[in-house]
């Protein structure tokens, strides 16, 4: 029974964790073909925001985590404008020679991590110069859950709450806005929802803001629970990344599955064997995943279900 | 699982099915596989059997008879979306079959890799023109030619494979600036450079004027009445292929509709109604 | 025959032994095609054989670091730039190979088992390539997600290394020593007893750019060769390439083994060069530096690696502290935006432009591996 809850908390906390992290991530893959190698800054950006508004501005937490929010995803926004589309650089190149600088990094998969691992590297050092090496940290919140001889941090629950939250939202965004509407046609096909008048850099202006922010949310709701470093996006990005490849194309559902499945594993092994074993668990899990169903849970899921239709017609 | 899953959704030529069962005015193609396997027609190179391909919930091939004689030219037409390039793809192994069977000089293809199918005297020119645009003319052509000729010979064949393309004057240029007719005689020669047996020519005048579609057709011609190639050619222009084919396969929904001699296929009025939409009732 | 006289090729036919040599080493797939570019090279070659009696043996060691990390960009643009795999996990190879070479030398701490642990350290970093391009290209996993399979490939090591610290995880008499790593390797030595050769200090510097000029020109020889142009054509369209009767999984799966062996040998220099080695090889933030060093250098050409991966790795410790890794951002960051071809192919086309001498690049005049390269 306690070993039962012990497993319980720790799938809910793996689950949290991989669907958080993954969530920014999956919407700017799945819709621009972006790959974000900075993402991990991204949340820490979050972080960073949350903790200096809670520790310096006193701000109560609930507003230092809306802030650390918007702060990521207006930093979103600039670093849209100026690295992933180029229109900034290409606004200055108009003006200064006549031409542009740069072509957009949407669909250019290789070249878009590259870029931006320069910029994690330079998001990483820049708040290591300006901030030190380690943070004040905010307390964690609502204490413990008590049982048997163990106890839980009652805010960790939370996160798995607020997990599903973020997945629900998201779906819901992507059904019933006019923006999901316009994101899920340019998924589909971006020539065609341009002929049909979808402003696709507009489109993916907004998904871009719109992972950061989620980014941003993620490390806010961490902050009080991780050790306040500049390097700390790190133990976020590969988890994010091997979610979004296992979950697959479809985006809200794919997120909760890889969730629910690599969470799973790792709270499985980590329950038998240890966290340093759960996590290469997870790892090693993601790398057969991706070696045996290439398109992620989701893509197979339907491919399944459409040839078991063509069956039963 | 084949070896080498490729398995992706063929986008050329997809599209919903949702016309009823097609009409079976198949010719005696069904008994090509089996006259095959007791060694009659032995100059039958390729004959496939019961062949299927299905993606996801759309059947593109559906129970295909087909096959090709030695020597033969054929023209593969039908409507758009009926499956004519996936059908060269099922050939090739670039698709996996849902079902059935494909075989050529005699023995069953199935669990071999396209490049090993490629070895044994397959050849194919995809419908997109796929040229190595950053290399050069005679870079490309080069590339088919190494791997079986060495030295002066491979000088000789690469020179030769040039010259029938026309592409002389052109040996320096990044492939990417030859003109799109250009472009597409250098893949008819590189594939025929290899000396197949079998040539699989997937739209190779789309986009052409006039006078590159005769000088194309000459060239399919030529290769085929002097070093004996068996072809199977998708087009759509009609007197193209009433040019050059001694047969024509019309294929309408996945299924072969109509096979026999260009002159009799060219009559029917049963194959023109499938392309304008109906069902060839 | 129509020959063409590539826009570096200002001699006329090149004769004798020199010439056929000339005709292996170069070709479509590399810059510098011509006779000013060998006596460039021959120049730089001179400068690096001076300079420790310029610097001084302390600098010269120092300096040699950034040539054993040279194999490490080569083996990352052969695989990347010349056959189109993007991998972050040449680290792995690296530090296998950095840790197999420990384990045996220190448990065999004689010269000949130091040359064997050599060897075996490059044959493990090549083997565990294998193994892992096996899986990954025979199964059909492409682009993207061969990418993210060494991502992950180099966390798992990363996370299994660093809790090796026990007792437990002891081979012989060679500690894994978890995130400390593992201290005490020796130094370099070949040869058998007597007749033994220990290479400490500036003779490790000679013996590493010797190693490193052989492998860059036998590298020139292998990608302008008929192999070299099957791996760009696979670079640039495989389903192609598969349709001429090649088979790609294995042309892959060799480039990559070759790849490791490369990662392989610079782990094993690396280790004997600090006569340590530790996880923090397998970090996210040094497996991308074969990638940042490739990208700004130029990928699809091994003076850029090379170049590069010096040049990059100098500066950021010159620079030192906080402000290299900054800079090196944003210098990757400018690069992939404005220059994503590289640094070097674009001062090659710049060189050659301004002697307009025309822009495409030095063409196969003759089959080069034809015998008969003088033929007119």
């Amino acid at each position: 029974m306690i070993n039962g809850l012990n497993l319980l908390f720790q799938f809910l906390d793996s689950f949290a964790f991989v669907v958080l992290a993954a969530a920014g991530l999956a919407i700017i893959f799945g819709i621009m073909g972006v790959i974000n190698l900075a993402h991990g800054e991204f949340i820490m950006l979050g972080a960073y925001a949350t903790t200096l508004a809670s520790v310096r501005l006193g701000l109560p937490l609930v507003a230092a985590m809306l802030v650390g929010m918007v702060v990521t995803a207006l930093f979103g926004l600039l670093v849209e404008r100026v690295i992933i589309s180029g229109w900034a650089p290409n606004w200055l190149g108009q003006r200064l020679v006549g031409r542009d600088l740069m072509e957009p990094l949407y669909d250019r998969l290789a070249d878009s991590m590259v870029a931006t691992w320069g910029l994690s590297l330079i998001m990483v050092q820049g708040v290591r110069i300006t901030l030190g090496n380690s943070l004040d940290q905010i307390g964690t919140p609502l204490g413990n859950i008590a049982y048997g001889g163990f106890s839980y941090s009652m805010y960790r629950v939370v996160l798995s709450g607020v997990a599903l939250g973020v997945l629900v939202l998201a779906y819901l965004v992507f059904t019933r806005t006019e923006f999901g509407m316009r994101a899920r046609a340019t998924i589909q096909d971006e020539d065609t929802a341009r002929a049909l008048g979808v402003d696709t850099e507009r489109t993916y202006a907004a998904t871009f803001v719109i992972g950061s922010g989620l980014a941003g949310l993620t490390g806010a709701l961490y902050a009080p629970t991780v050790t306040m470093v500049p390097g700390l996006g790190g133990s976020f990005l590969v988890e994010a990344f091997v979610a979004v490849v296992v979950g697959g194309p479809s985006v809200v559902l794919g997120t909760a599955l890889a969730g629910g499945f690599l969470g799973g594993i790792n709270a499985l092994v980590s329950n038998l064997l240890g966290t340093t074993a759960g996590r290469i668990a997870l790892l090693v899990t993601a790398i057969v995943m991706i070696r045996f169903l290439p398109d992620g849970i989701t893509g197979f899921v339907e491919r399944v279900r459409a040839r078991r239709q063509e069956g039963g017609a | 699982m084949s070896t080498n899953d490729t398995d992706t959704t063929d986008g050329t030529d997809a599209e919903t099915d949702t016309g009823p069962e097609t009409a079976t005015g198949h010719p005696n193609v069904r008994q090509t596989a089996a006259e095959l396997a007791t060694g009659d027609r032995t100059d039958t190179l390729l004959a496939t059997d019961g062949l299927r391909k299905e993606f996801g919930g759309f059947t593109a091939i559906d129970d295909v008879d087909f096959s090709v004689a030695e020597g033969e030219l054929r023209c593969l037409i039908g409507p758009n979306g009926a499956g004519k390039s996936t059908l060269l793809k099922l050939v090739t192994g670039t698709h996996a079959p849902t079902a059935g069977k494909v075989y050529y000089d005699g023995h069953d293809l199935t669990d071999l890799p396209p490049h090993e199918r490629v070895r044994r005297g397959i050849s194919m020119k995809f419908q997109v023109p796929s040229v190595y645009g950053e290399l050069t003319v005679r870079e490309n052509a080069r590339l088919p030619i190494q791997r079986f000729a060495d030295g002066a010979e491979r000088r000789r064949r690469v020179d030769e494979a040039i010259a029938a393309a026309g592409l002389s004057d052109y040996e320096a240029a990044p492939a990417s600036t030859l003109s799109h007719g250009q472009q597409q005689q250098l893949e008819i020669g590189m594939a025929a450079s290899m000396e197949p047996d079998l040539l699989l020519l997937d739209e190779p005048v789309a986009g052409l004027d006039v006078a590159e579609r005769e000088a194309i057709a000459e060239r399919i011609t030529r290769l085929n009445e002097e070093r004996g190639i068996a072809f199977v050619v998708i087009e759509h222009d009609t007197d193209f292929v009433a040019t050059i084919a001694d047969r024509v396969t019309v294929l309408h929904n996945g299924d072969v509709f109509r096979e026999g001699p260009v002159a009799d296929i060219e009559s029917d009025p049963a194959v023109q109604d499938i392309y304008l939409g109906g069902d060839g009732a | 025959m129509a020959t063409e006289t590539g826009a570096g090729r200002t001699d006329s036919e090149p004769s004798g032994l020199l010439g056929r040599v000339r005709g292996r080493l170069e070709g479509p797939n590399t810059i510098g095609n011509s006779r000013a570019y060998w006596a460039g090279f021959a120049v730089a070659v001179a400068a690096l054989l001076v300079y420790p009696y310029i610097v001084g043996a302390y600098q010269a060691s120092r300096f040699s670091l950034f040539l054993v990390y040279a194999f490490l960009g080569l083996s990352l643009s052969v695989v990347w730039g010349y056959a189109g795999v993007l991998s972050f996990g040449q680290v792995v190879f690296f530090g296998v190979a950095g840790y197999t070479f420990g384990v045996v030398s220190v448990n065999f701490a004689t010269p000949a088992g130091i040359t064997g642990a050599f060897l075996v350290g490059i044959g493990g970093g090549a083997l565990v390539a294998a193994v892992l391009g096996y899986f990954m290209f025979y199964g059909g996993v492409r682009d993207v997600y061969v990418t993210i399979i060494t991502l992950v490939s180099t966390l798992v090591l990363h996370t299994f290394m660093a809790q090796t610290a026990g007792d437990q995880w002891t081979i012989g008499e060679a500690a894994l020593g978890g995130f400390n790593g593992m201290p005490t390797i020796p130094n370099l030595a070949f040869g058998v007893g007597g007749a033994a050769l220990v290479i400490s200090d500036v003779m490790f510097y000679y013996l590493v750019l010797v190693l490193l000029v052989a492998t860059y020109l036998g590298l020139r020889v292998l990608v302008n060769s008929d192999f070299g142009r099957v791996m760009v054509a696979v670079r640039e369209d495989e389903d192609r390439t598969r349709m001429f009767g090649y088979d790609v999984r294995r042309a892959k799966l060799l480039v990559f083994t070759l790849g490791g062996a490369l990662a392989g040998l610079s782990g094993v220099l690396y280790a004997a060069w600090g006569n340590y080695v530790s996880p923090g090889v397998f970090e996210l933030a040094f497996a991308s530096l074969p990638v940042v060093w490739v990208s700004i250098g130029g990928r699809d050409t091994l003076l850029g690696a090379v170049a590069a991966t010096v040049g990059i790795e100098f500066f950021r410790n010159s620079l030192g502290g906080e402000w290299a890794f900054v800079t090196v951002g944003a210098l990757l960051l400018v690069s992939i935006l404005g220059l994503p071809g590289g640094v070097v192919p674009w001062l090659d086309r710049t060189y050659r432009n301004l002697r307009g001498g025309g822009t495409t690049p030095p063409t196969e005049t003759t089959d080069s591996t034809d015998p008969e390269v003088t033929e007119a």
